[in-house]
């Protein structure tokens, strides 16, 4: 039988310091491949800017289409890092040390890469800044009645908050690497921790900001998508009039985004070498809240459905009949298979335990999770009240180029952290080292 | 009069540290600042230190963020009363939700400035004491007292458990 590893703090920076060594020239090929994706997004997004959105193919009534799906999709992978990070720190929930730094740098990236698809969507771009209330001389200024007005107020506070927290998170292990570094890294180590030093006094402020932190991200998280949600509800359209979408909404970004954490937390522990820092236990719970996220969407699919039948209204019950039949329906099917029927699979504790499956599994739920948000944006907007107005929406190079954009400019920001930042909290997995080394006993006495 | 005598006890485990700190406390030592690599409830609650203020700060910040949102929105209806869809000037309801996220965003921000206020951050140089080890795997005690004390500390550092007892004259 294997030596069960016996972590101790010493050993917990090692690790993450390792990680943070100059990195090879695979990763340097991946960042390249990653960056000429942005560039082609960037060169589309400026035709499209320069030519005008017709070059989208995006026409009435389907303007939203693609850009609005990944916005949606994107502040929702953003959710889950919050609840990783402050929902299950208030609740002390122990197996979160691990992977929360993933979780939350995951959050702020997708925070801001979701910022950039409303603003991929606007024909004049250079008028963004109107949504915004800003001195002028005509005082003009946004409806505050306006759900975009809401958003555009919850999604920049939520950026807001997801950074500094992850910052605050980031301090001390910073200052371990600043510690631990020499040369330009230790200066540069040394101005992200702001000279952090751990004294005592340091600590008690640190404590009680990080908590109450926690507190306010915990509301604020259930408030953006809900606001996200009322973009669509607040709107008379069949298929998105619906009171149900705010708890709706909130538990897909939630399920999408520990998905999300899966896809990238696997491939990383295998090539950062975290295997002892993240263990089998830590995985098993994420993919416990994936289920049960999962079983609570498929509810939601469910009542959905079930009220738009009770509704006897006779739109709601042809915009969900075109929906299950119409000519996006193998979408809405390829949906309930990902993020439905895949899932179940994990009620198995061996499948929750083989990484191999789980990463597979991940994939396919966020692609269900995206096809979500697009059989409800198109899938709505496309038969609206009269039949005169319907239009099917067909996607472009432009757009499908924006969309890979997106992807690429996540990874890229990610990938970047992960090997110039601590990726794993190293403060917080030595605070709860006793759970960890539980945790690698645990998964020794099953191996043998 | 004669100088104050600092005296450093290192540690490697985190209850054994606290144990050195609330002896220290017992024997009237108060004079005390310690280093450590975690956020140690244990260490902190050893220390008896008093609650962080970052939470008024908060708490201020959340309210003024509120109020705040409610005189924009308000205050912005006032300026340019434009009814839509037949809804009043100053609709309360969905001005909650700008309220309510000022109250986060500014609740948020206070409680960073503060916290950087009170842990007088950034900080340029080390603190007097400071040891690159502590953001590590050890724990320093610092115990600042008179010259006829340091044997007492010392030893009740040494009994607790400190791998290294060293001192310094301020």
């Amino acid at each position: 039988m294997a030596a069960v590893p016996q972590p101790d703090y010493h050993e917990i920076d090692r690790t993450v310091m390792r990680t943070l060594e100059w990195p090879g020239w695979k990763y340097w090929v991946w960042i390249g491949f990653l960056f000429t994706v942005v560039v082609w997004a960037g060169l589309c997004w400026v035709n499209q800017i320069y030519n005008g959105l017709g070059v989208t193919n995006l026409k009435q009534p389907n303007m939203w289409a693609m850009y609005i799906t990944n916005f949606v999709f994107w502040v929702g992978i953003a959710h889950s890092g919050t609840l990783i990070s402050a929902i299950l720190y208030l609740f002390r929930s122990r197996w979160r040390t691990a992977v929360y730094r993933i979780a939350e740098t995951m959050t702020a990236f997708a925070v801001m890469t979701a910022g950039l698809c409303p603003l991929m969507h606007l024909g004049r771009v250079w008028f963004f800044y109107w949504l915004l209330p800003y001195p002028n001389e005509r005082w003009l200024q946004p409806d505050f009645r306006s759900p975009l007005v809401w958003d555009a107020f919850a999604v920049s506070t939520y950026l807001t908050i997801s950074i500094l927290f992850l910052f605050m998170g980031l301090i001390p292990d910073v200052a371990t690497a600043r510690d631990e570094s020499t040369g330009w890294r230790k200066f540069f180590y040394g101005l992200v921790c702001l000279g952090w030093q751990g004294s005592d006094d340091q600590w008690r402020h640190y404590k009680g900001v990080y908590l109450l932190l926690a507190g306010l991200a915990t509301p604020l998280v259930i408030s953006v998508h809900s606001v996200v949600s009322w973009d669509f509800a607040m709107a008379q359209l069949p298929g998105w009039h619906s009171t149900i979408f705010a708890p709706y909404f909130v538990a897909g970004a939630i399920f999408s985004g520990c998905a999300m954490v899966l896809t990238l937390m696997i491939p990383v522990r295998k090539w950062l070498d975290l295997e002892d820092l993240i263990t089998p236990w830590h995985i098993d719970n994420l993919a416990r809240i994936v289920l049960f996220t999962s079983l609570i969407v498929t509810y939601s699919y469910l009542v959905e459905s079930w009220m738009a039948w009770y509704s006897k209204d006779p739109f709601e019950v042809m915009t969900f009949h075109e929906r299950y039949f119409g000519p996006y329906g193998y979408l809405f099917w390829l949906m309930v298979f990902c993020n439905c029927i895949v899932p179940l699979l994990l009620f198995s504790a061996k499948v929750r335990r083989n990484l191999t499956l789980l990463f597979i599994i991940s994939l396919l739920i966020n692609v269900g999770m995206w096809l979500e948000r697009y059989v409800i944006i198109a899938g709505s907007l496309a038969t609206n009240f009269m039949p005169s107005q319907w239009g099917f929406h067909t996607p472009s190079v432009t757009e499908a180029s924006l969309t890979a954009g997106t992807f690429a400019f996540f990874l890229m920001m990610f990938s970047l952290f992960a090997r110039f930042l601590p990726i794993i909290s190293t403060t917080e997995l030595k605070e709860g080292l006793r759970w960890l080394r539980q945790a690698l006993r645990q998964e020794s006495a099953e191996a043998a | 009069m004669s100088d104050p005598v600092r005296i450093l006890g290192v540690f490697t485990d985190e209850e054994e540290c606290a144990e050195g700190i609330e002896s220290l406390r017992r024997a009237g030592y108060s004079k005390l600042e310690v280093f450590s690599p975690i956020p140690s409830d244990r260490v902190l609650e050893a220390l008896a230190l008093k609650k962080s203020p970052v939470r008024v700060f908060v708490l201020v910040g959340g309210i003024l963020g509120a109020l705040s949102g409610f005189a924009l929105t308000i205050g912005t209806s006032l300026t340019w009363p434009h009814v839509a869809g037949g809804k009043p000037i100053i609709s309360i309801t969905p001005y909650i939700v700008i309220a309510y996220e000022l109250m986060i965003l500014l609740g948020g921000l206070s409680g960073i400035a503060a916290f950087l206020l009170f842990g007088r951050l950034p900080a340029a140089e080390s603190k007097i004491g400071y040891s690159e080890r502590f953001s590590g795997d050890r724990f320093g005690v610092w115990v600042t007292c008179g010259p006829d004390q340091t044997g007492r500390a010392e030893s009740l550092l040494r009994n607790s458990g400190a791998e290294e007892v060293e001192r310094e004259t301020a």
